[in-house]
């Protein structure tokens, strides 16, 4: 009983913001007064607000080409630093240490810093303003975060498991493929959410490295809107584009809340 | 036999990290001996640049406050994640318990800033609940502290995933004999539970870590290191040096130096927590 | 030498089919163009400008928006080495273009000007802003004059009136003062400059002109009098709290504050607003502090729209910067966004912008660069930090003269 007190309460506290959030999106664009922004508006304002932010804006290559990056690049992420974590960990990598250092290591470089040279060496390559060149830097985010949660995740396996399948004569990449990854699927989908998340809604590396509408990520199209003082956005609209953004994210969390419903049987409340 | 792919197995990822996230930070490194602006060719200047960051007093304000970052990170996001998950993983509908902390994970940093910008300014709604006349966002430490609340707020839900996994992936007899052992409650959690679930506390404070110390877009869309730099972190000064100065030689210096602190702290706690 | 190109070793392996760089093949025949800018809030603006381009000249344009200026100038620097090339971008005036041309690297706009201010399109006065070595580069992608914006039912409950000399201001802050309402609105954000360069503007704006240029020193005693007499008015308790983060367009609507100094480009945010010019709000010129000097000192900004010696097509670029001096797309411009116009003969629907322009091409003020683009990027970075501080603790006034300082003389030692 305390425990779901001590959550519910916590919980509360949480949604306090969301709940502002939600007020003022929601509120007719010209009747906001941060004085009182606590106190809800009897109007409903939110899509008006929202129509509003991307007038005029062609949200629609974005919006797929967000949802190309968001999708695919985690997905190849996560299945590249699985691999690495397998062989890392239940493979028995010589140097295996080494290794995962070496690719945890990607984690250490300050993003912002990587913007010129990452320009530089894209145009050169002819991947500056391409769909693949933004993949290929995605993917390469992720890979570290998930080559560590997978690595460890494995860890806390039971090398039985392997040992069994190498007895009944599994290749290295099957045992992997069929029985590995299906196991680790709330890790990857942990994973996977972390980095649809930071995609959606990364900023950085889609304006730096793409130019044209259907290349852009829809992020680039709304961020503008919301910091830019020159824009003279009114809060309330700029909160909807945030917050309609922001859904698709929330879709996926909601989705995927079963994989991490099933709790330990230990009994308890 | 067994080993044949084993490096093949490895080399997608290590390949992609290397190119893609390793070899622009070449570039960064050999600036960082160089005076850069963006245009004309860089020119050498050896150690000089660290020479002058060494003795730069913001130096000082930007190390303290990235500390006061990792310390804070890890006892709130990660600590009251830990205690979110810990409450929730085994409750029937727990992950419903978890989804008001989920919540703000999915909002961008501009968003983040438009959100609280009303609760911490001055006049704003926590003078209001407080009943204090603090502008949060201006006086040092406590702008920090504030905006490491706000972080809190937003990362809380992913940390409590990655440990509720942790939770889940222990298996059941350990446990189920030390019930029959009479143990339960908290000692039951600290002394069968916690250490079950050490593999995944390595990957949340793992990623704690390097995040803390490059701590850079809440700070920059809520306060930009200031007033006066007292709110800079090391991955600020970084990019204010860089970008808004186009000081790209010290702002390099500034990245090398940030990046060799990120990986020695990670490299001594993956030493002890991965091997 | 070493590279910039070092990294593209890498991406160039992994994607062995990706084509090479090569893409140096003769000028093509464009018919739209890409405009890159870190205006990315105004895409829409942009994008009709493109439509109205296309149909008039044949020649469309795409805009290309980033949202963080520091981020997105070294994007442009960078392009320079690269075969990204914009054709059109937008830049800042000051240092900033003067380092780009002395690359070499901006096409020569001297005969567009000559045409357009032998047609009026263009006033002789924004010339130097745009001239560097006796020619002129780019032309004005936008205008703004700096003044005071006011809420009107404020200023009408308490019987004030726009005022003409500095005392007035003052005196008009006091009544402020007295009825329990804040006069003006300053930030310890990004535009904490604004309250220096204006008293700077209006007590000596020879002086600012030459801190600018690194002929006169932070530390000096006039810029130190400018200091106390800002102190002076944050003590009188004139200003809101710096640690307000309410937007100004709201500190303006709901009262916060009866005065907010921003370019004229800030009526977007009360048109925005839905906020009536003439009856919810106005806009006057700040009077000059030191009453002796002969004009009255406005801040003024520009920012250039640029295009590149080695654009993909020059000729197409230079078309385009041409056609937009021109009245009809400075019309369409101006109207969208609620703004001035470089075009004197642009009508103004604002009717007291529209007052301020025609004055200010008249040559009744004292132009002043703006500070934001007066001083060079290594300064203004101390500068704006200083002057945050400075807000937040008035009392720190000669510590933070001495910081911004040190950070010019370390700029002007190995500049000039």
């Amino acid at each position: 009983m305390i425990r779901r007190a001590v959550l519910i309460v916590l919980g509360l506290i949480w949604l306090g913001p969301t709940y502002l959030l939600l007020v003022n999106a929601s509120r007719p664009a010209t009747s906001y007064d941060p004085a009182s922004a606590w106190v809800p508006s009897g109007d409903f304002a939110l899509l008006e607000n929202f129509g509003h932010a991307v007038e005029g804006a062609n949200l629609g290559g974005s919006l797929a080409s967000s949802a190309l990056y968001s999708v695919v690049s985690p997905l190849l992420g996560v299945i590249i630093g699985a691999l690495a974590g397998y062989t890392i960990v239940v493979l028995r990598l010589r140097h295996g240490f080494w290794w995962f250092l070496l690719i945890f290591g990607g984690t250490v470089f300050p993003s912002q810093m990587m913007l010129v040279p990452l320009f530089v060496s894209y145009s050169d390559a002819g991947l500056y303003d391409t769909h693949l060149g933004l993949i290929l830097i995605y993917t390469a985010i992720n890979v570290p975060l998930a080559a560590f949660v997978l690595r460890n995740f494995y860890s806390g396996v039971a090398f039985s498991i392997f040992e069994a399948a190498r007895m009944d004569g599994a290749s290295t990449w099957r045992i992997f493929w069929r029985i590995y990854l299906p196991m680790s699927v709330s890790a990857l989908t942990a994973v996977f959410i972390l980095e649809f998340t930071f995609i959606w809604n990364d900023l950085v590396f889609g304006l730096t490295l793409t130019q044209t509408e259907n290349v852009r990520p829809v992020m680039t199209a709304i961020a503008g809107l919301m910091t830019d003082v020159y824009a003279g956005t009114p809060v309330p609209v700029g909160l909807a584009a945030g917050l309609v953004v922001s859904l698709p994210t929330v879709v996926l969390f909601l989705a995927t809340q079963r994989l991490f419903a099933r709790g330990l049987s230990l009994g308890s409340v | 036999m067994l080993g044949r792919f084993r490096h093949g197995y490895v080399a997608p990822a290590a390949i992609l990290v290397a190119l893609l996230l390793y070899a622009p930070f070449v570039w960064t490194a050999y600036l960082s001996l160089t005076r850069y602006d963006g245009l004309e060719p860089p020119v050498w200047v050896g150690l000089a640049n660290f020479g002058k960051l060494f003795s730069d007093p913001a130096l000082l304000t930007s190390t303290r406050n990235t500390l006061i970052w990792v310390a804070g990170t890890m006892v709130l996001p990660v600590g009251l994640g830990l205690l979110v998950a810990v409450l929730s993983y085994d409750i029937k509908g727990g992950a419903w318990y978890r989804v008001p902390f989920m919540l703000p994970y999915a909002l961008s940093g501009a968003g983040l800033a438009m959100v609280w910008s009303p609760v911490l300014s001055h006049d704003g709604i926590a003078n209001l609940l407080l009943g204090v006349d603090t502008a949060f966002l201006q006086e040092a430490p406590h702008n920090t502290l504030a905006m490491l609340l706000v972080w809190t707020w937003q990362q809380l839900g992913v940390n409590t995933l990655l440990f509720v996994v942790g939770l889940q992936s222990i298996p059941k007899e350990p446990i189920e004999a030390a019930r029959l052992d009479g143990a339960s409650g908290w000692r039951l959690f600290r002394h069968v539970i916690w250490p079950l679930m050490r593999p995944l506390t390595a990957v949340v404070v793992g990623l704690a870590l390097v995040a803390s110390l490059k701590t850079f877009d809440i700070v920059w869309v809520l306060t930009q290191g200031g007033p006066g730099r007292n709110s800079e972190t090391l991955a600020v000064t970084m990019y204010k040096e860089t970008f808004v100065a186009s000081e790209y030689g010290y702002g390099s210096a500034v990245a090398v130096l940030l990046t060799v602190v990120t990986g020695l702290a990670s490299y001594l706690y993956l030493r002890r927590q991965v091997r | 030498m070493f590279r910039s190109r070092m990294a593209t070793f890498g991406v160039a392996a992994l994607v062995l089919t990706a084509c090479g760089g090569g893409n140096t093949a003769a000028p093509q025949k464009k018919t739209e163009l890409t405009l890159y800018n870190d205006k990315g809030a105004w895409t829409k603006f942009f994008d009709e400008m493109g439509a109205l381009s296309k149909q008039s000249i044949g020649l469309g344009m795409k805009p290309t928006g980033y949202t963080d200026s520091a981020q997105y100038q070294a994007f442009i620097k960078a392009s320079f080495r690269t075969n990204v090339k914009p054709d059109l971008f937008t830049w800042q005036t000051g240092g900033m273009l003067e380092e780009i041309v002395k690359q070499k690297q901006v096409a020569d706009t001297t005969a567009v000007w000559q045409e357009a201010i032998k047609a009026g399109d263009l006033l002789q006065d924004l010339a130097p802003y745009y001239t560097i070595g006796g020619k002129q580069y780019c032309v004005p992608m936008n205008v703004a004059y700096w003044g005071m914006f006011y809420n009107k039912k404020i200023f009408d409950k308490y019987g004030l009136k726009p005022p003409q000399t500095w005392d007035d201001l003052i005196k008009a802050a006091d009544t402020l003062k007295q009825n329990g309402v804040k006069a003006f609105y300053h930030t310890s954000v990004l535009f904490s400059f604004v309250w220096f360069e204006q008293l700077m503007a209006g007590t000596d704006p020879d002086l600012y002109d030459r801190l600018s240029t690194g002929k006169a020193k932070y530390t000096d005693p006039g810029v130190v009098q400018v200091m106390e007499k800002w102190k002076q008015l944050i003590d009188a308790g004139y200003f809101i709290n710096p640690g307000d983060k309410t937007d100004p367009g709201d500190v303006l609507k709901n009262g916060k504050a009866a005065m907010v100094s921003f370019g004229t480009w800030f009526n977007t945010s009360m048109t925005q607003r839905d906020m009536k010019p003439g009856t919810d709000y106005d806009f006057f010129v700040i009077p000059n502090v030191n009453a002796s000097l002969p004009k009255t000192s406005m801040i003024f900004e520009s920012g250039p729209l640029c295009s590149l010696t080695k654009a993909a097509d020059p000729d197409a670029s230079m078309k385009y910067l041409k056609w937009w001096t021109t009245a009809e797309a400075q019309e369409k411009w101006a109207s969208s966004r609620g703004d001035v116009s470089a075009n004197p003969k642009v009508t103004i629907k604002d009717e007291a912008l529209g007052a301020v322009t025609k004055d200010a091409g008249s040559g009744k003020y004292r132009l002043v660069n703006r500070y934001f683009e007066a001083t060079p990027p290594a300064i203004l970075t101390a500068a704006l930090d200083g002057f945050s501080k400075f807000v937040t603790e008035p009392g720190t006034y000669k510590e933070v003269l001495d910081t911004i300082q040190k950070s010019a003389d370390e700029y002007w030692s190995t500049h000039q």
